[in-house]
């Protein structure tokens, strides 16, 4: 468990040729970006982004792992911030392909889409992507948004759907991610579908330790995390039901720029999206989050284990 | 708080990559910050009317957040180094301009005077009077810059990049503070080591110096 | 670049963007809040040493050299390390933002009491004054020039860094800043890095106007 480890992708970040990124959004908005689903070469490599939470660096090392065992050279630059910055990001051509969200990738790209059923919002995904980039089928694990509150907070407002946060309007504080504000898979989405409003909204992180800390604290009412968080169960943290279905399946999808897309890519991440579980993802995130161990080292193991990777 | 040594051990590689990772940034943010604010140090010295301009601009400059500038730079250069090394070369002007005007400054008006008198030609006059002299001065502006540069690098680590920075938003995001112990420690031995290799530069630049002293 | 800023000008005046929890009234409140009491208690660390060590001439290498390792000091770092350390609460603000201004207190202070001409120290001592009064009486007032520069020089950073408050959830003028990094709202980014400016530079020149009053009363 050593040499090139969680860090390894950065020096990918240190090489990058000087104004490359200017070069690469010209080169992006030519000819080939339009012809989704060929053309494409993952020859010259596969520079995987993650965003600014755990599991999204475990997955992006994980779709290395996979890569690499297709012989597909890939780097990982980790920890490059939320999802308003990736997209645009990998349309520019600073990086080819991202671990996504089905539901939250959709409601990012169409804010009003209503698909809600894994297919459809496959096609709604295709539909709604922009010239250049395409999604790849989706796989099998899951990691939905959730609201949580404490055990003591569900009793003392009698809360236990989202439904029910309506009743208490303007006197809780819900803490999230900053740009949980402005998403529709957030604050507001509860308006508009449940009629909520909060007292006031944090900005914290996306299932971090500002956002954990917080709503422990007290400093929070409500908190929005992650299904794959293990610290909702040990904490025995309440996750508000939804009924009215605001927030959408979360089946972990790839995303990647046309440019890239060729049959040895899509073979190589579909075979890990047939593997990976839910469970197994969880699992993954807390050997991170609770051994310290590297997101590169963990992914590793696993695609070895499940002959992802010789 | 403790420090989990085999973590240490089992990170060399990644420790080395990030280092000179970070010292690229920094040291190439000063070299573009001296290759700009030398000619703009001249034009300051010699035109009054815009030297206070350009120092004042400059002191503004300095009131801005990196932060900030980092981000305002994503849609010119994206998530690159070239953004961080726009970013920090930013900052180092700000020490790099004045300094340079200053050191300017302190060459005696007998001297220039002398080397006129001579008939030396004014660039010439530049390169092998005013700018030697002036070098004491400038290079104190180079060792602030550079250490300045070296600390400020981790602030690129909010958009991807930061070199040893990315230790501090891992060890925050995983409540893990030895990868943050280790990037403060390594910053800051760096920010020494520099500054003690340009003092040894300047020596070696400024032999005249020390035969006086 | 043109949109941003005219974009720039609708947020900076629209009423809404000035009233509540996350306004701009709110935000510049809390900012000067942090910088304030950070500077002051950076004042009050920085300027007995600097004095101390500039009087009694001990300690010049640690003054000489603390400028140097407080510019080397990574701001990000520090924050984080006390953020896992105390958990949620102010100290990591408070303690990043002290550790900034000290040491520019400190060296300033410090060459401050060094310029003061040793032939006027010692004819105020040949005059039968003690040594606190030599400190008070001498060497401070002619000193003062430069104690100054450093404590507007360590607001100046104090300012433009406590940006990092939000960054561990507090508040501030940096709310914009980090928000609109996350909300890829380059407007909010630029509204946020702006009013941070204009603190530094209108503290700095209100600095600089108590400075001159400071002299005025002293030569009068």
């Amino acid at each position: 468990m050593n040499r090139r480890t969680l860090l390894g992708g950065l020096f990918a970040a240190a090489s990058v040729p000087a104004l490359s990124a200017c070069a690469g959004g010209i080169t992006s908005l030519d000819g080939e970006g339009g012809a989704s689903g060929g053309g494409g070469s993952s020859k010259g490599g596969v520079t995987i982004g993650t965003a600014n939470f755990t599991e999204n660096q475990v997955l992006g090392h994980l779709y290395a792992a996979a890569l690499t065992g297709a012989g597909v050279k890939a780097t990982v630059r980790p920890n490059l911030g939320t999802r308003e910055i990736l997209i645009p990001a990998l349309k520019g051509g600073d990086i080819d392909l991202l671990p996504e969200y089905q539901g939250a990738l959709l409601h990012y790209l169409a804010p009003k889409a209503t698909a809600t059923e894994e297919g459809a919002m496959q096609n709604a995904l295709t539909v709604a992507l922009p010239a250049g980039l395409q999604v790849l089928p989706y796989g099998m694990a899951e990691d939905s948004d959730a609201f949580v509150v404490t055990r003591e907070t569900a009793r003392k407002y009698g809360l236990t759907s989202l439904a029910d946060l309506k009743k208490q309007n303007g006197r809780l504080v819900v803490g999230a991610a900053p740009e949980v504000k402005k998403r529709q898979v957030g604050v507001v989405g509860l308006k508009e579908v449940y009629g909520v409003e909060f007292k006031e909204f944090k900005s914290l992180d996306s299932s971090g330790p500002l956002v954990k800390g917080a709503l422990k604290k007290g400093d929070v009412d409500v908190a929005n995390l992650f299904t794959t968080d293990t610290d909702i169960q040990a904490n025995g943290w309440v996750v508000l039901t939804d009924p009215k279905n605001l927030i959408p399946g979360q089946h972990v999808v790839p995303l990647i720029a046309d440019r890239k897309a060729d049959a040895t890519v899509r073979r190589a991440l579909a075979r890990l999206g047939n593997v990976l579980t839910t469970a197994q993802l969880t699992e993954l995130n807390r050997q991170v989050d609770k051994d310290k161990k590297d997101p590169e080292d963990v992914a590793t193991a696993y695609a070895r284990r499940h002959g992802l990777l010789k | 708080m403790t420090i989990d040594w085999s973590w240490l051990g089992d990170h060399t590689d990644d420790l080395t990559t990030l280092t000179l990772s970070h010292l690229q940034a920094a040291l190439t943010a000063v070299l573009l910050g001296l290759v700009i604010s030398l000619p703009l140090a001249v034009v300051a010295h010699r035109i009054r009317p815009l030297r206070g301009l350009l120092l004042g601009l400059s002191n503004v400059l300095f009131t801005i957040p990196s932060i900030a500038v980092f981000v305002l730079l994503l849609p010119v250069s994206g998530l690159t180094r070239t953004t961080t090394v726009i970013g920090l070369t930013i900052y180092t002007l700000v020490v790099l301009l004045r300094n340079t005007v200053e050191g300017l400054d302190s060459v005696p008006a007998r001297t220039k005077e002398a080397a006129k008198a001579m008939g030396t030609r004014p660039l010439r006059t530049l390169l092998t009077v005013e700018l030697p002299l002036a070098l004491p001065v400038i290079m104190a502006g180079v060792r602030i810059a550079t250490v300045m540069s070296i600390s400020l690098v981790s602030v690129a680590t909010y958009i991807g990049d930061g070199g040893l920075g990315q230790l501090f938003t891992d060890g925050f995001q995983r409540n893990f503070p030895t990868p943050v112990i280790v990037g403060v420690v390594l910053t800051i031995l760096l920010a020494v080591v520099a500054d003690a290799l340009l003092v040894a530069l300047q020596y070696a630049l400024t032999p005249w110096r020390r035969r006086r002293a | 670049m043109y949109e941003l800023f005219k974009n720039l000008g609708t947020w900076l005046t629209s009423g809404a963007q000035w009233s509540g929890g996350d306004g701009i009234a709110h935000r510049l409140a809390e900012h000067l809040q942090y910088s304030l009491l950070a500077t002051l208690i950076a004042a009050a660390i920085g300027l007995p040493l600097g004095l101390l060590i500039g009087h009694t001439g001990k300690g010049a290498f640690v003054a000489i050299n603390l400028a140097s390792f407080g510019r080397a000091l990574p701001t990000v770092g520090l924050v984080v390390l006390v953020f896992l350390a105390s958990g949620l609460s102010m100290w990591p603000v408070y303690i990043a933002l002290v550790a900034l201004a000290v040491p520019a207190i400190v060296t300033n202070t410090y060459a401050g009491m060094t310029a003061v001409d040793p032939d006027v120290k010692d004819a105020a001592r040949g005059q039968g004054m003690r040594g606190h009064q030599v400190l008070r009486q001498v060497e401070l007032p002619l000193a003062l020039p430069l104690i100054m520069t450093g404590l507007r020089l360590a607001l100046i950073q104090v300012v433009a860094t406590a940006t990092i408050a939000a960054y561990v959830s507090f508040g501030g003028l940096g709310r914009y800043v980090f928000d609109g990094l996350a909300q890829r709202d380059l407007v909010q980014v630029l509204g946020g890095a702006v009013l941070v400016a204009v603190v530094a530079v209108v503290l700095d020149v209100a600095l600089a106007g108590l400075q001159r009053f400071l002299f005025r009363h002293r030569t009068a």
